[in-house]
């Protein structure tokens, strides 16, 4: 899958830009608080309908503009398609071939982009939400009515969160939203677990060949690391927990889920009440990850966090290329100056195998270990680019 | 109060009409300066007649000039069968796809805690209240608020609030794109919503 023409028009900084980018690398460099970030986040947008960073749509548009629009030309194989987002304050409007979309199902897939950044890289150090956000891309990417749930549970979330908030909460009302909640996240838990039991293999073939390439360990033994890796989904509603995706996981049934996140709401109210909050759902999960039986957070060095999360991100694209048929457009967000000079050089040559598309940003454009006929090169000053 | 400006008086009221921003409201408030006088004298009496000549209907909370309203009074309708709507624009949407004949019961919003609307902010008491008196003969509760979350709250709300009355409640299936509004949903998918209805 690839992009082949962009339009932009009032997207935050960026006034208007024309990019008919390359089939390969395409280098944007520019100082900092140029439009960088704000391109990738154009194509991600463009590919997701729901933004990277922004909480509202106002947000996106440029200021003193009333719409943004995003308007790309998209090839797979043989197929071409034309997709187009309209930014107003209070809501978006996406035309796909000159056709209205009504439901985002029927959108879902025109462009499926992969985002890598510094922030990612921080997510086995963060905190659960960073690793939920990076769990809930990937699963929103494969399955096209995840978004649809995660929008609504938050939405449900909110009102109850609200209830809980007032002087005398209606217990009534309260039931009803644990119930919405339990639908809701019942689904939501399970095609995390399913995408986690998919992604699980292709992690850890990923990982052992990121450890031998590395250089620190030989093939052998990285084989053997490998093998005591385990990934854990972490629900403090639900019993065992985490469960471990690493084995042969058996998925629990939607109504499984569906009376264990109702039962832990319902007994959880009183306490709900006192914070104002709920605290249990999949809102407050998390993933635990660990080798050679030591919880990775705690005992693994900083180049080899990253390094795992090299592993992940790369086992990402995989399941979603395999789950695709296609490979899909690679967003890296400033990734190399994070990134010390041998994880760099592991990096790029990742990139130089992966097939597809990848558009790379970076403040110098010597971090980018790239040349060659395949890649092309712009620089972004306020809100604009040049071929350079 | 009284010494604003009275252009930017029109132009704040003006504003403050749903989806009316401060340029649209700068445009209207403009052409009614350039209208003739008369115009402006029929638009705020059509205003205040709204609010003197149209109240609730005290059965089913629709807004209407009589009260009852006009289908709470017709004799053709079935008493049996209670549709319940967020607002006065569903209901004659339901209307326009001619395929009820029960009667309705408007709701005036969805349960938003967030935004303050609690139970006590919508018209579901003046509900249980019609359902209690066994004289009107409710065998049906159909619950046809918005496929929205909000919606879907109100209906399982009220589904839990009628449990003691021995009504079916049912939710207008969807069949209605989700986080659509019902008043600009078309008449067949609207229709056909009303015809495959489930129990909840
Ligand atoms: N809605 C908006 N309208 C206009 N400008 C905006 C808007 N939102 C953000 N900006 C501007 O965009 C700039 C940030 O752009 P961006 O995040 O793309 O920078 P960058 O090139 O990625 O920089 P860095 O190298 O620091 O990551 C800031 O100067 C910010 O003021
Ligand atoms: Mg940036
Ligand atoms: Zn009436």
């Amino acid at each position: 899958m690839q992009l082949d023409h962009l339009h932009i028009e009032h997207f935050r900084n960026l006034s208007r830009v024309e990019l008919t980018p390359g089939p390969r690398f395409n280098v944007l460099t520019g100082p900092n608080g140029q439009g960088k970030t704000n391109l990738l986040e154009a194509i991600y947008t463009l590919g997701s309908v729901k933004s990277l960073r922004a909480q509202r749509n106002a947000e996106l548009i440029q200021w003193e503009q009333e719409r943004a629009l995003i308007e790309g030309e998209i090839s797979r194989e043989a197929h071409r398609r034309q997709a187009r987002i309209e930014i107003g304050a209070t809501g978006k409007r996406v035309v796909l071939n000159g056709t209205l979309v009504r439901s985002i199902q029927d959108y879902f897939g025109t462009l499926s982009a992969v985002v890598f950044s510094p922030d990612d890289l921080g997510m086995l150090k963060g905190g659960p939400s960073e690793r939920r956000r990076f769990l809930d891309r990937a699963v929103f990417n494969t399955r096209a009515g995840y978004l649809a749930d995660v929008q609504a549970y938050e939405s449900v979330l909110r009102q109850r969160n609200a209830v809980l908030k007032s002087p005398s909460p209606s217990a009534g009302l309260l039931e009803v939203y644990d119930e919405q909640l339990a639908d809701y996240g019942a689904s939501i838990t399970q095609r995390r677990l399913e995408y986690l039991r998919d992604f699980f293999p292709i992690f850890r073939r990923a990982f052992r060949g990121i450890f031998t390439l590395e250089g620190e360990v030989e093939a052998s033994e990285s084989a053997q690391i490998a093998e005591t890796l385990a990934l854990g989904y972490g629900a403090s509603w639900w019993s065992p927990s985490p469960v471990s995706v690493s084995g042969e996981l058996e998925v629990p049934s939607l109504e499984a889920l569906r009376t264990g996140l109702g039962g832990a709401l319902r007994r959880g109210a009183r306490e709900d009440m006192r914070r104002g909050t709920t605290c249990s759902g999949p809102h407050r999960d998390d993933l635990h990850l660990a080798f050679l039986e030591r919880e990775v957070r705690s005992f693994a060095s900083q180049g080899q966090l990253r390094a795992i999360v090299l592993a992940m991100k790369i086992a990402e694209i995989q399941v979603l290329t395999e789950r695709l048929r296609f490979t899909p457009v690679l967003l890296l967000d400033d990734v190399s100056s994070e990134l010390d000079r041998d994880r760099n050089r592991l990096l790029f040559e990742l990139l130089k195998r992966h097939p597809g598309q990848v558009f790379i940003t970076t403040t110098h454009r010597d971090f980018i270990q790239l040349e060659g006929e395949d890649v092309r090169s712009w620089s972004v000053r306020q809100g604009a680019l040049e071929p350079r | 109060m009284a010494h604003q400006d009275p252009i930017a008086r029109l132009v704040s009221q003006l504003a403050r009409l749903p989806g009316i921003g401060e340029k649209t409201a700068n445009r209207l408030a403009f052409h009614i300066i350039k209208e003739p006088a008369a115009f402006a004298q029929e638009l705020s009496e059509a205003l205040l007649g709204v609010k003197e000549r149209i109240g609730l209907c005290t059965t089913c909370c629709n807004l209407t000039e009589t009260d009852p309203c006009w289908i709470c009074q017709s004799e053709k309708r079935d008493s049996s069968v209670i549709c319940v709507v967020e607002g006065t624009p569903d209901l004659m949407a339901i209307e326009r796809t001619g395929e009820f004949m029960g009667r309705y019961h408007v709701l005036h919003g969805v349960l938003r805690p967030l935004e303050g609307v609690g139970p006590d902010e919508i018209r579901v008491r003046e509900l249980v209240q019609r359902l209690s008196k066994p004289e009107q003969g409710v065998r049906e509760v159909i619950v046809a608020t918005n496929p929205n979350t909000d919606g879907e709250t109100t209906a399982l709300y009220i589904a839990r609030l009628l449990r003691p009355f021995e009504v079916k409640v049912t939710r207008i299936a969807s069949g209605i794109p989700i986080g659509g509004d019902l008043e600009y949903t078309d008449r067949v998918t609207l229709g056909r919503a009303l015809l495959g209805r489930r129990e909840i």
